[in-house]
């Protein structure tokens, strides 16, 4: 079922979206960046946007977070409560959609991660078009168009936004809101149909990403990994701002009482020293060079079939050093 | 929810915690959550997550094949902050666990097979959990040979129980074999003397000299420092074993042995894998399929 | 440990501006509590207690071995302590007064500042304790974060070594969200090659940043920063000088200076000859 948000009925579809819960979504946070913050007022948010450098997977996998408070003497690890209720992220793009899809299958298919969970259930996802820049190649990951993972999608037409529903949830919003909604026209399916190519088109960069994994393979020796590292900073900001990375890191904090304190999780990145030592002093990637090794082969290798990167572009535009996936990527393959 | 939250560790007490050498101690714990030890059913080869409060945690591979429910055996090396606290540690004090993890020993797929275990240090500890398991299904399996590299005499662990089965192991079809690095270490050369067809100075490769050791029928299982899984596996190669029939269990860091933290990854865009939950147990077929992982 | 048995402790300064010391007693709130739990022996700016030979636990020492004054004391520390932990850069590498290290001769810089070549003070190229001494443990800053040694001081009364932080600035602008200052705006933030454990304050303040925890050793790519800061127009000197200023003392960064000085003498000597 598809139906027509008028441009005029975002706002009030927007305050029916705070009777949900807390509404976070795209807001310009400097020249360059966007963040998804809570927002209290459509008047704040930036729907055309390209892209925020922290991408929306921090509300899932959190930059930093308790997971227990422990106390020695009630010989326990408690869980810490998250306040609960549902929370609405608006405006996510299909690339970090799918990019959560990955993450969901490292987070959630085995083993699930309690708190990814809750949060993953507990928050409704409304996806929104884009237009991609020189940096996009989502469209060559497969990752430009969302087939599923959101709760409503809205694509922009002329008269407002064409919405795809993706979920139950999202049928509840808008059987809710029905007042704000009209039925898709042939007119409007057609412009859908047409602004999907004209994307589709739209794209500057490209990748091949046809036996990648092989590739990758054969470039184990490369010698773009070695020259890379020299340009490298190991800073991280490639895995942080990446849609998809979901390594993390756990240290226990004790308070001076020295009987209670607290276990904390905070995000990790594989090319920082510490991802690959073991206890000991043994490093199984001690250099820059076998961690940028990894982190690419990481990105071509697939999860449960998904890919692990999204082509959002947001390494290559926020790595310190310019240091450029794509470019990286095709010299692997061989390509000029 | 009903979703049970797997990153919460369920206390153990600490029976007993003895050295076995400087830096090693063999320590035995008894699951205190009943309903935890009921599921914490594990198989030789995998590991658990030992916390101390207040330090953190660290993977360590369990030591001894499942004999009751709520009871385990450990082997922890003082190299870190964790292990360093566990070594503080008394009987009476609580460890937390998580747990079994990673794959183990396919103990079932070797069955009506010989056995080659080749342990350097450490090494030995998995490999105990194998031994124990074989001899306690003792007919399901062939000849039990069993190589183990040690620096030197006093950096032997479990040295009463390995001695006994260096001289009477036979009994039961278990050869023993000890090499011992330092050419220097008079109470090994004496074993030397005693054994020269059991026993000699230099690398656990050069046990191979001692025993023609023949790939029909047999199965290999190594677990040692990370040097030495090539030249072992260089030896059962010269000697045309099947690669799918060398098992290796491996070291990283494992930090949540969930396949989640992302520490332990190995291998390229071809074949990634996640040490922790994809192993720690690997063939050397799957090492071949897989960049860096030996 | 136990009441009954308090970990003995000395905090001591060598040459420093006193800030890491002043850094524990601004711990107000949870001052008195921390060290009761301790047997203070020597803490120079709480309290003219001190006893000069007791044996410690732990000494805390802050400031860099610039004279030999300095040096004496810190063997004499050494020999009556356990374990010694740096506390802020000049115990770790020198800071500001290492700035010129590997760069300008001792005798040079006496010259420069005071005009003629007497040895007014017993100075030393100012340097890092470990240059010296063996340290157990560094903690990073100028001056030292709060947070980092009340947690390496908890950690160690509760029995284990606390764990250091490797990783660079950059993690922590990442893990608030800080827009980046280098790519966005062109600054010449150190971010990429600095200790974290800050909690990105400047950055957060759209101060970029100069470097005051310092580069993390073995592990910084400082040639990188030259690099990309050349390419935003930044000048070599400048760079050099911003790089210097609290890594003097670092090692790839005294590289950096040698290689960027024979490449301008080289550039020197061939303009020469062309005229």
């Amino acid at each position: 079922m598809y139906k027509v948000l008028p441009k005029e009925n975002l706002q009030s579809l927007f305050e029916g979206l705070r009777k949900i819960g807390d509404v976070y979504a795209p807001v310009k946070i400097s020249g360059l960046s966007h963040d998804f913050r809570k927002v209290n007022s459509i008047s704040e948010v930036d729907l055309e946007y390209t892209r925020t450098m922290i991408p929306p997977k921090k509300f899932f996998v959190k930059p930093r977070e308790t997971l227990f408070e422990f106390d020695e003497e009630k010989l326990q690890y408690a869980e810490v409560q998250n306040g609960g209720g549902l929370n609405v992220i608006l405006g996510m793009h299909a690339c970090d959609i799918n990019g959560l899809k990955v993450i969901d299958a490292a987070y959630i298919n085995e083993n699930p991660d309690k708190y990814y969970m809750q949060r993953r259930e507990s928050t409704l996802i409304i996806g929104v078009s884009c237009t991609p820049d020189e940096y996009c190649f989502c469209r060559s990951m497969g990752a430009d168009y969302a087939v599923d993972g959101f709760d409503l999608f809205l694509h922009e037409i002329g008269r407002g936004y064409f919405v795809r529903i993706g979920s139950e949830k999202g049928l509840r919003v808008i059987e809710e809101n029905s007042s704000l909604f009209e039925d898709a026209s042939k007119e409007d399916i057609e412009e859908f149909k047409e602004n999907e190519r004209r994307k589709a088109e739209s794209f500057k960069l490209e990748l091949d990403i046809s036996g990648l994994q092989d590739m990758l393979d054969l470039a184990w020796d490369h010698p773009v990994w070695e020259e890379t590292a020299e340009e490298c900073f190991g800073c991280g900001t490639c895995n942080l701002v990446c849609p998809t990375c979901r390594c993390y890191d756990v240290a226990d904090y004790v308070e001076l009482d020295l009987k209670r304190g607290e276990r904390l999780r905070r995000w990790d990145s594989c090319m920082l020293r510490k991802h690959g030592l073991v206890a000991g002093g043994l490093n199984f990637r001690p250099t820059r060079v076998e961690r940028l090794r990894n982190r690419f082969n990481c990105k071509g290798s697939l999860v449960n079939g998904l890919l692990n990167c999204v082509g959002c572009g947001r390494c290559t535009l926020y790595c310190p050093a310019e240091i450029d996936f794509v470019k990286i990527m095709k010299r692997i393959r061989g390509e000029p | 929810m009903s979703v049970r939250n797997v990153l919460v560790p369920s206390p153990a007490r600490i029976l007993k915690s003895e050295d076995m050498t400087d830096i090693e101690k063999h320590i035995e714990l008894e699951i205190l959550d009943k309903e935890f030890a009921k599921r914490f059913v594990y198989k030789p080869g995998q590991f658990v997550e030992v916390g101390v409060m207040g330090v953190g945690e660290a993977p360590i591979s369990i030591c001894a094949a499942r004999k009751k429910e709520d009871l385990l055996e450990l082997c922890v090396r003082k190299v870190g902050r964790v292990t360093n606290a566990i070594h503080r540690l008394k009987p009476g004090d609580i460890l937390w666990i998580r747990g079994p993890y990673g794959n183990g020993f396919p103990m079932e797929n070797m069955e009506g097979s010989n056995l080659l275990l080749v342990a350097g240090g450490l090494g030995i500890a998995p490999l105990r959990g194998v031994l124990q398991y074989a001899l306690t299904n003792r007919e399901k399996y062939g000849t039990i040979t069993v190589m183990y590299g040690i620096r030197c005499y006093t950096a032997m662990l479990w040295r009463d129980e390995f001695l006994q089965l260096f001289y009477e192991g036979d009994k039961n079809n278990v050869e023993f074999f000890l090499s011992y690095e330092d050419p220097s270490d008079k109470q090994c050369y004496e074993l030397q003397c005693e054994r020269s067809d059991r026993c000699m100075s230099g690398v656990v490769t050069k046990l191979f000299e001692l025993k023609e050791v023949k790939p029909e029928n047999t199965y290999a299982v190594i677990c040692g420092p990370p040097i030495m899984y090539k030249f072992v596996v260089q030896e059962l190669m010269k000697r045309n074993f099947d690669p799918r029939k060398i098992y290796m269990t491996l070291e990283r860091r494992m930090k949540c042995g969930l396949g989640k933290c992302g520490h332990c990854i190995v291998g390229s865009g071809r074949n990634m894998k996640f040490v922790c939950k994809d192993g720690p147990v690997f063939t050397y077929w799957d090492a071949l399929m897989t960049k860096g992982m030996i | 440990m136990t009441n009954t048995q308090k970990p003995k402790i000395g905090i001591f300064s060598l040459t420093g501006c006193g800030g890491d010391q002043l850094m524990i007693l601004n711990l107000e709130p949870i001052l008195l509590d921390l060290l009761s739990r301790f047997e203070i022996k020597d803490f120079q700016e709480a309290s003219s207690y001190k006893e000069e030979e007791a044996e410690l636990d732990i000494a805390l020492v802050e400031g860099s071995v610039s004279t030999k004054t300095d040096l004496e004391k810190l063997k004499k520390i050494r020999e009556r302590s356990k374990m010694i932990i740096a506390i802020g850069d000049c115990a770790i590498g020198g800071c500001v007064q290492a700035m010129r290290n590997g760069q300008m001769s001792m005798e040079e810089r006496m010259r420069k500042v005071y005009g003629v070549d007497v040895d007014y003070y017993d100075v030393l190229e100012p340097k890092g304790i470990s240059s010296y001494v063996n340290v157990e443990l560094e903690i990073p800053g100028c001056p030292i974060e709060k947070s980092q040694v009340l947690h390496a001081i908890t950690s160690l009364l509760h029995g284990d070594m606390p764990e250091e932080i490797d990783y660079p600035v950059c993690v922590e602008c990442k893990l608030n969200g800080y827009p980046c200052l280098l790519v966005e705006k062109g600054l010449p933030c150190l971010g990429p090659i600095i200790t974290a454990g800050c909690d990105a304050r400047c950055p957060g303040l759209g101060l970029d940043c100069i470097g005051c925890r310092g580069p993390i050793r073995d592990e910084s790519n400082v040639a990188a920063e030259l690099e990309v800061l050349l390419e935003k127009g930044y000048d070599e000197e400048y760079i050099l000088n911003r790089l210097r200023f609290f890594g003097g003392n670092f090692e790839d960064i005294q590289k950096l200076t040698k290689r960027i000085s024979e490449k301008s003498k080289g550039r020197r000597n061939s303009h020469e000859e062309d005229s």
